[in-house]
């Protein structure tokens, strides 16, 4: 099981509590940090600091975007072999594509109904933290 | 040939330009011009021209001399010969007016035509002479450009679309999310506090940002339809409405309808558009007909008036009212409530939509509670 902490990369106040409430209801404990913007979650993932275990990314957002943000994660030796699941509204081709040409692991689109969102949290909290086989310390 | 008839023969026979008179020389510059000239009185009867107004208007001069002017003008522009000598007549000018003449063949030219008056030596106006030039080619690379430029704009309309769809995709869902999920919060977390009243308010807030969110997607595979290219293929539509059937059957086995479905029907369209357009159409006839007894759904063609074969899907069910029958296809356009049958208006819209992209029609019958058909064309092959 993976217990590495997670790393929310998300803008919207609101998105972000629903997703603490998601990953709460899962019963999922993995220690959560929340980065508001792009620019924050790279100095953060820069840094000589401990690495997250999954990287949870929405794609709009301020300062750095998040497809500029799995790009840079991605050109960096320490942080390449994180998994990203990008976690987003939109379902436009060309930011699926983009997505995963620029290395995402999983897309996922944010479902509006929050029952719908929970199940998804889960979906991903099964395979990622438990079936999945972890990125070793 | 040629009202204006030159000497040619001295100028080849001269030795420089020189010998020719300044009178012959003008006569040579009316004669080879590509612009029409024509001399004629001051009632307008013609009485010389130039060979470019033979080549442009059809006629031999010979045809022409003795007649009005107005006999190269369309009908309904005769009235301007008579407009241009009376203002030539008040000493006004005419000059580079945009219209329309007419060929002998009876076929019509665009044209730009100056008229100036004919003076004796003591001033009197003894005539009257126009030059026309014909405009087909300046108006046709005019009409190019302004095409280009209404493609232009059309691209740029469609860029702006995409970006509206983009934003309409991502904005607006987060705060519905934000709706569903904090009153799914409130419901799960403070039921006691809210009381029934409390309770019922959050479920409406849920309910109507989930349907709301239903709206947007329909919203925007409208939108995709519009986009799409058509990717055309043969499909048996008869093949691919009993697979939606059998689906049909299997999300709810408790229904017993009859189902009728003609097979094969062989037509060429695009697979995944037109098995939106079987789907949305046969949901629809399940639908409505979920209060019948014994409810039957058709799927067939038949032959229509003009002799082109046309597919239906027919039901026994709820019917509407057949004053609506147009607008049952406009987007969120809805005759039933809700509560009688679910559903956000959408799937006859894109039925429209994707049946024009093939250069099809489609339009319904029916009565309310003597169930509904809804016919569809393809003419795919043409527009491909």
């Amino acid at each position: 099981m993976m217990s590495q902490p997670i790393l929310l990369i998300e803008d919207n106040p609101d998105d972000v509590a629903l997703t603490l409430r998601a990953l709460k209801k899962n019963n999922i404990l993995n220690q959560v940090t929340v980065a508001s913007d792009g620019a924050e979650a790279l100095e953060l993932l820069l840094a000589d600091g401990p690495l997250p275990g999954l990287i949870l990314l929405d794609l709009k957002l301020p300062k750095v975007d998040g497809l500029e943000v799995l790009r840079r994660v991605r050109a960096n030796e320490r942080t390449q072999i994180i998994p990203v699941v990008v976690l987003t509204s939109s379902k436009l081709d060309e930011d699926v594509i983009a997505s995963y040409r620029n290395g995402a692991n999983a897309y996922v689109r944010k479902p509006v109904k929050f029952s719908d969102f929970v199940e998804a949290i889960s979906t991903l909290g099964v395979f990622w933290l438990l079936l999945n086989e972890a990125v070793p310390d | 040939m040629g009202g204006v008839v030159v000497a040619q023969p001295s100028l080849a026979d001269s030795e420089g330009a020189g010998d020719v008179t300044q009178s012959e020389q003008f006569s040579m510059i009316v004669s080879s011009s590509d612009d029409a000239i024509v001399g004629k009185t001051v009632d307008g009867v013609i009485t010389c021209l130039n060979p470019a107004a033979e080549r442009m208007y059809g006629y031999q001069a010979a045809e022409l001399i003795g007649q009005p002017m107005s006999v190269l003008c369309p009908p309904d522009r005769a009235g301007e010969v008579k407009e241009y000598l009376a203002k030539i007549g008040r000493g006004e000018h005419v000059s580079h007016h945009e219209t329309v003449r007419r060929r002998k063949d009876g076929t019509t030219f665009p044209v730009e035509i100056t008229v100036s008056p004919i003076r004796d030596i003591g001033g009197r106006l003894i005539g009257v002479s126009s030059i026309t030039r014909d405009t087909t080619d300046l108006e046709k690379s005019r009409s190019d450009s302004a095409l280009s430029r209404r493609y232009e704009d059309l691209e740029r309309a469609n860029r702006n679309l995409e970006m509206f769809t983009y934003s309409v995709s991502h904005d607006l869902r987060a705060p519905l999310r934000a709706l569903s999920g904090f009153s799914a919060a409130l419901l799960e977390e403070y039921r006691e506090v809210l009381g029934e009243d409390g309770r019922g308010y959050a479920e409406r807030i849920q309910a109507a940002s989930d349907q709301m969110a239903k709206l947007i997607d329909d919203m925007l595979q409208i939108s995709r339809i519009s986009r799409a290219e058509l990717d055309l293929h043969q499909v048996d539509l008869g093949a691919e409405a009993a697979e939606i059937v059998q689906r049909l059957r299997r999300d709810e086995p408790g229904r017993h309808v009859d189902f009728i479905i003609q097979r094969p029907v062989q037509v060429r369209a695009d697979p995944a558009l037109i098995r939106t357009v079987l789907q949305n159409l046969l949901d629809n006839a399940w639908k409505f007909t979920s209060r019948q007894d014994d409810a039957s759904i058709e799927f067939g063609t038949k032959l229509t008036v003009d002799g082109s074969v046309c597919c239906y899907v027919s039901d026994n069910g709820a019917g509407f009212d057949p004053a609506y029958a147009d607008k049952l296809f406009t987007p969120f356009q809805r005759l039933h409530t809700i509560r009688e049958f679910p559903g956000t208006g959408v799937g006859l819209a894109s039925v429209r939509q994707i049946v024009e992209r093939h250069g099809g029609h489609t339009w319904a019958e029916g009565a309310v509670s003597l169930g509904a058909t809804f016919y569809f064309t393809l003419n795919a092959e043409e527009t491909a």
